[in-house]
C-alpha cells in the first residue's frame, strides 16, 4: 500500500454540513481505520509491523566515496529511506562577523524519483524544512557556538579566505525518518571528505587578497568526531517509537528530532507535529535519544570505516 | 586540441567506434512503480516510473489513451561545478520534454486510457550523453514496472572531432564544439524515435554520423535485454519457479 505524510489537515464544509477532511498534498491511498488500529496497537505491545521494536533501527548501509568529483559523498540507506549527500569545498571570504570561521551551507532536495509529490516545487517545502533542522543541529547558534562542525579549522587566511563547504543531500527514497538518515548520510561524507592543503605566499599586506596554491596531492582529512547523530522520536498513541516508516509517520501526534554528540551533550532539538507534548515526556525523550545515540554513533563509525576501507581496499588493488 | 591522437586514440583510451562501459542496475527505489539506474561511463543517471494510476489534473486526462508525464533533474552535485538550481531551468524543460515525447511514442497508451505514467529522471553525475543515459533508464524503469511497450528505446550520442566520426562523446568531448548528434532508437522495429543535432556538420558526413550512434543504440539495447533477462531470471528464482 502506498501512503503520505498528511502536511496539515483542513477541513472543507460540505452542503450536507458534513465536515470533510481535505488533505494538503495529493496523494494515493490511505489507511484503513483498521490498519490504523493494527499498527497503534503493535506499537502499543511493542511490536511494530516489520518486527522491531519500538527503539530499534532498521538496517543502515553505509557507502562512501560515490561521487568522485566532490571532495567528500556518502550513501545511506536506512531500511528503504536512502539519500545520497555530497561535500564540496570551495575558497571564499570569511564573514565580517567572523573573521576565524569559515562558512557551511547545507542545501537537501528531495527527488521526485522519491515521491510523486515531490514533483516541481511539490518538494520545496520538506526540502527548506529538513535544510533548516539539520543547520540547527550540525552548525549551532547564528554565532556559531556550539556547532558539531569545527569552523575555525577551515579558516586558510584569517579575515580574507576561508573554505566555505557546500554540502547537498538528494533524498532518493522516501520510507519515513528522512532526517536521521540525513543526519548520518552528512556525517559519513564529511567523514570522506579531503580538503586539500592551502599554501599561502608569505608577507601579503593586510589588504590584499594573499595568493594561494591549491595542492593537488596533499589534503586534510575532515575531522569528525565531534559530528552529532540526530535520533527522531515519533510518538503515536502513548508510546514513541524510533526510526518510523512513513507508515507510521503518517499518524504520528508528533515527533521530536535530537542531535546527540560523542559526549552525550544534546546539540540541537525539533519538535514537529500538532498535538502537544508534556514537559516532563520531552526530558524522558531526550534521555532516551542520549541512550540510543550510543548506539546508534558505534553502528554508524563501524560501517563508516567498513566503507573506507573498501575504498581503500579497491584502490590497492 | 586533440580529440583523436594519431595512434587513433581518444583522450579517455577508447577507440572511435568504441563506447563507454554500460551498467544497468533494476529495481533501485523500492517505493516506486519501476526503477532503474543506468550508467554510461561516468554518467549516472537513476530513473523512476509511477503508474499507471489515477490522473491528479482532470483538465489533462484523455478518454483514450494514458497521459504520459515526465521530469528531468539534475543534482546540485552532478556537475564539475555546483548547480544552484536543480529543476525548472529551460535545458531541463527542454530535455524533459524530448523523453516524454520519445517515451510516449513506443508506450501503448492506448490500453491503459483515463491514467497517468510519470516518469522522473534524476542526473547523478553527468559526464556527457546524459540525454541519452536518461532515456536508457526510462526505459529499464518502465519494463521494470510492466508497462506495456512496443519495443525499447534506447539512445546514443555522436559526434564528429578532428575528422574522425566518434561514438558516445563524454563531456569534453561534447563541449569541444563539434557537432553533437543523438539518436533514439526502436531496436526490433528499426525506427528511428529521437533525432537531435547540434552545430555544423557536412551534409555527406551526416549518414555516417548517424549511422554510427544507431550502431550504438543496437548494442546497448542488447545489453538492456540481457539485463532485463537476468532480472527476470532472478523474479523466477525468488518465485521458486
Amino acid at each position: 500500500m502506498r501512503l503520505q505524510n498528511y502536511g496539515f489537515r483542513n477541513f472543507v464544509g460540505c452542503g450536507f454540513g458534513i465536515l470533510l477532511p481535505m488533505s494538503g498534498p495529493v496523494k494515493m491511498v490511505g489507511l484503513s481505520l483498521g490498519e490504523k488500529h493494527f499498527i497503534k496497537g503493535g506499537i502499543d505491545q511493542n511490536i511494530r509491523s516489520d518486527g522491531r521494536k519500538r527503539d530499534y533501527y532498521r538496517p543502515i548501509f553505509v557507502e562512501t566515496g560515490v561521487i568522485p568529483q566532490a571532495n567528500g559523498s556518502a550513501r545511506v540507506r536506512m531500511g528503504a529511506t536512502e539519500v545520497i549527500a555530497s561535500v564540496k569545498a570551495e575558497l571564499g571570504k570569511p564573514s565580517a562577523l567572523h573573521p576565524d570561521k569559515g562558512k557551511v551551507v547545507i542545501f537537501v532536495d528531495c527527488s521526485a524519483v522519491a515521491e510523486p509529490t515531490f514533483e516541481g516545487r511539490g518538494g520545496e517545502e520538506l526540502s527548506a524544512e529538513l535544510s533548516v533542522a539539520l543547520e540547527r543541529c550540525l552548525l549551532g547558534g547564528t554565532s556559531g557556538a556550539g556547532a558539531g562542525i569545527d569552523l575555525t579549522s577551515l579558516i586558510v587566511a584569517e579575515g580574507k579566505i576561508c573554505w566555505d563547504l557546500y554540502i547537498d543531500s538528494l533524498v532518493i527514497s522516501s520510507d519515513g525518518n528522512l532526517l536521521d538518515a540525513l543526519g548520518a548520510s552528512i556525517k559519513a561524507a564529511l567523514a570522506n571528505t579531503a580538503i586539500p592543503k592551502v599554501n599561502i605566499s608569505a608577507a601579503a599586506s593586510a589588504d590584499e587578497q594573499p595568493e594561494v596554491d591549491i595542492s593537488d596531492e596533499e589534503f586534510l582529512q575532515f575531522d569528525t568526531s565531534a559530528v552529532p547523530v540526530i535520533i527522531t522520536l515519533t510518538q503515536v498513541g502513548r508510546h514513541y517509537i524510533v526510526d518510523a516508516t512513513s507508515e507510521e509517520e503518517s499518524h504520528m501526534s508528533s515527533a521530536v528530532s535530537i542531535s546527540v554528540n560523542r559526549k552525550g551533550h544534546v546539540c540541537g532539538l525539533t519538535k514537529r507535529g500538532g498535538e502537544g507534548l508534556d514537559p516532563s515526556v520531552v526530558s524522558d525523550m531526550i534521555s532516551v535519544a542520549q541512550h540510543l545515540s550510543e548506539l546508534l554513533m558505534s553502528r554508524l563509525d563501524s560501517e563508516i570505516s567498513a566503507a573506507e576501507a573498501e575504498i581503500g581496499d579497491d584502490e590497492e588493488s | 586540441m586533440e580529440f583523436v591522437n594519431p595512434e587513433g586514440l581518444r583522450l579517455d583510451g577508447r577507440r572511435p567506434m568504441e563506447m563507454r562501459q554500460l551498467r544497468a542496475e533494476i529495481g533501485a527505489v523500492a517505493r516506486a512503480d519501476g526503477s532503474a539506474v543506468f550508467e554510461m561511463g561516468n554518467t549516472k543517471v537513476i530513473a523512476a516510473v509511477y503508474g499507471p494510476r489515477e490522473v491528479q489534473n482532470k483538465s489533462q486526462q484523455s478518454n483514450d489513451q494514458a497521459l504520459v508525464r515526465c521530469e528531468y533533474t539534475m543534482a546540485n552535485f552532478s556537475t564539475g561545478d555546483r548547480k544552484r538550481k536543480p529543476k525548472g531551468d529551460r535545458r531541463s524543460t527542454e530535455i524533459s520534454l524530448v523523453i516524454r515525447q520519445t517515451m510516449e511514442a513506443c508506450i501503448l497508451t492506448h490500453l491503459m486510457p483515463r491514467s497517468q505514467i510519470d516518469i522522473y529522471v534524476q542526473v547523478l553525475q553527468a559526464d556527457g550523453g546524459t540525454r541519452s543515459a536518461c532515456i536508457n533508464a526510462a526505459t529499464l524503469a518502465l519494463a521494470d514496472a510492466g508497462i506495456p511497450m512496443r519495443d525499447l528505446v534506447t539512445s546514443c550520442s555522436s559526434g564528429y572531432l578532428n575528422s574522425t566520426p566518434l561514438l558516445d562523446l563524454n563531456y569534453l568531448e561534447d563541449s569541444a564544439g563539434g557537432p553533437d548528434v543523438t539518436v533514439g532508437f526502436l531496436p526490433k522495429l528499426d525506427r528511428v524515435t529521437l533525432l537531435q543535432m547540434d552545430a555544423k556538420l557536412p551534409v555527406d558526413i551526416v549518414e555516417n554520423v548517424m549511422q554510427l550512434a544507431i550502431e550504438g543504440c543496437k548494442a546497448i539495447a542488447t545489453y538492456i535485454r540481457e539485463v532485463l533477462l537476468e532480472n527476470t531470471k532472478q523474479l523466477e528464482y525468488r518465485r521458486g519457479l
